[in-house]
């Protein structure tokens, strides 16, 4: 069971990563649990300059742009 | 009845102007630039000059640049803003970044030049930016003590180097060919170098029927739709239908409709920038320098974009295509209401109120700035409002400077980084600054000699920046003492 956050205001960015991260568990098969973290506070308590960021079992993966599928499904299965 | 359908006529006549040639020559190319700037500008590359330890003549002008080249909306803005105060180089810079970012960006620059005109641009970059740099100095002086009691935390964030690629740099540089050779009102771009007439006999009907449907009153600086307008916008229509397929998920991979889209818009500009005149035989196309221009700049972008990697330039359509969906639309929808509202205003009201340029109209300007809330970039479009319904070009500039800068919504995200009482100190600066610069820009054009301006401002920024030196050397001198 993995804990996946995504970092951001919900800005268009955001959105468009919280559904490449959903789709890119359920097609690997992964169990994951989702989250987001809106409050600002808790976005800087991460090491990101730029939103949206993604956060796979407290440890950002990327952040100010948006993974590909594969890229995901790397981070999941690691 | 009738008063309603003259105001959507207003409404509807204002927005097909708007669609015309002259803005989506500057609009689309912006938005092609604003996308490469998010996605092919590693954030390293002007981030690293942001740290803790950069040096105050460094991290400032750095501040400046990032709003400029890195924030075109919010999802940059806060956490940079949040980052550079936190973790970075400090209050004043992360106050010069938020300050200059609405106003420094290349949207809100290439359409504040498109609209109201170069030489307007020109005033709200640099009085923005000179002020963005005093404000955030400023605002180091004030709170001194806040800096130096930041701890000694880790300066990762900001240690990362990285540098723009060739082939990056390259489509940067074409996009803005792009936009100049789109945009600048001169010789040879303005040449005719031929024309043919197309056997077209019912173009002249068409943009009678065009008249009647959208009328206008050129007296009111307000503009009919051509031929050419109506062929735009069906051409905006198919890309906006083609790009929902093809841009929505480009991360992943291009498919065909990308290709499409994107023909559809290169095609576009071209139109735009070729001049379409309806004739009794037929519709004469007139090959325009603008066009040779703007198709010579577009084969450079293709030329450097083949080199891009994949990530590179999937990543630079989908943040264009973003900015298209978050701006475009609520620039349709703002422009649309602000043809409605100008009918309702009468002329000798703004006239009044801010037609000469003196404290009072200045601080009026600032006010509403302060007050009403405009989605990104369609501060512009009020603002040519104000201007053709007889506001003078120094409060106009007041307004602009305060609109984007302060707006309820961004003084609560301020205040929730760095606390309520600077925030004030903040929102007071600034709307003391935007009079300041309407009534400085207010005198250049009403003819007063500009070189004891430039002057005046060099010397302000630069006493802050001596006194904060001389601040800096103290505090230094008294932690080594002790």
């Amino acid at each position: 069971m993995k804990t996946v956050k995504i970092l951001g205001s919900g800005c268009a960015n955001c959105k468009k990563l919280e559904a490449v991260a959903r789709e890119a568990a359920t097609s690997a098969g992964i169990e994951a649990e989702f989250l987001k973290v809106t409050d600002m506070k808790a976005i800087m308590a991460y090491d990101l300059l730029a939103t949206p960021g993604l956060v796979i079992d407290d440890k950002l993966v990327s952040s100010g742009r948006i993974p590909t599928q594969a890229e995901v499904r790397q981070w999941l299965a690691a | 009845m009738d008063t309603f359908l003259h105001l959507v006529n207003g409404g509807a006549g204002n927005l097909a102007a708007y669609l015309a040639a002259h803005v989506l020559l500057c609009l689309l190319p912006a938005f092609f630039i604003a996308g490469a700037m998010a996605a092919l500008i590693p954030k390293a590359s002007i981030t690293r000059w942001l740290g803790r330890n950069a040096a105050y003549r460094v991290s400032y002008p750095a501040a400046a640049a990032a709003g400029s080249l890195l924030a075109v909306c919010s999802c940059t803005i806060v956490p940079l803003f949040a980052g550079i105060y936190k973790k970075g180089a400090g209050l004043g810079p992360a106050i010069t970044f938020l300050f200059f970012a609405p106003a420094g960006n290349i949207l809100a620059l290439a359409y504040t030049g498109s609209i109201l005109g170069a030489e307007f641009a020109f005033a709200r970059f640099v009085l923005c930016l000179l002020f963005g740099i005093g404000i955030g100095l400023l605002m180091a002086l004030l709170f001194w003590r806040d800096d130096a009691s930041h701890d000694a935390q880790t300066d990762t964030l900001f240690a990362g180097q990285a540098n723009i690629g060739p082939a990056a740099t390259g489509v940067l540089l074409a996009l803005v060919a792009v936009l100049i050779a789109g945009t600048l009102k001169l010789w040879p771009l303005t040449a005719t170098f031929g024309a043919i007439t197309l056997p077209l006999p019912w173009a002249e009907a068409w943009q009678a029927t065009l008249f009647q449907w959208v009328p206008f009153d050129a007296a009111k600086g307000e503009e009919g739709v051509s031929v050419q307008g109506s062929l735009l916008i069906l051409l905006l229509l198919l890309i906006g239908v083609t790009a929902w397929k093809g841009l929505e998920n480009v991360v992943e991979g291009a498919n065909r409709s990308t290709w499409v889209a994107l023909g559809l818009t290169a095609a576009t500009l071209v139109v735009a920038a070729l001049r379409l005149t309806p004739r009794a035989d037929g519709l004469e196309v007139a090959l325009t320098g603008r066009a040779l221009a703007v198709a010579l700049a577009m084969w450079a972008v293709l030329h450097y974009a083949r080199r891009l990697d994949a990530d590179a330039w999937r990543g630079w359509l989908w943040e264009a295509w973003r900015f298209v969906k978050q701006i475009f639309v609520l620039l349709v929808a703002g422009v649309f209401v602000v043809g409605v509202v100008r009918q309702l205003i009468q002329p000798e009201w703004i006239q009044s109120l801010a037609g000469r340029n003196d404290l009072l109209a200045n601080a009026v300007a600032v006010v509403f700035g302060v007050f009403m809330y405009f989605p990104t970039l369609v501060e512009v479009p009020v603002a040519h409002m104000f201007l053709d319904l007889g506001m003078h070009r120094g409060p106009l500039l007041a307004y602009l400077m305060a609109d984007p800068e302060l707006s309820l919504q961004s003084i609560l995200m301020v205040a929730a980084v760095i606390g309520r009482t600077k925030t004030f100190t903040y929102v007071g600066l600034v709307a003391v600054f935007s009079v300041l610069a309407g009534l400085i820009y207010g005198a250049w054009v009403d003819g007063v000699n500009p070189v004891w301006l430039a002057v005046g401002l060099a010397a302000f920024v630069g006493t802050l920046a001596a006194v904060l030196s001389w601040m800096l050397g103290r505090r230094a001198a008294a932690a080594a003492h002790a």
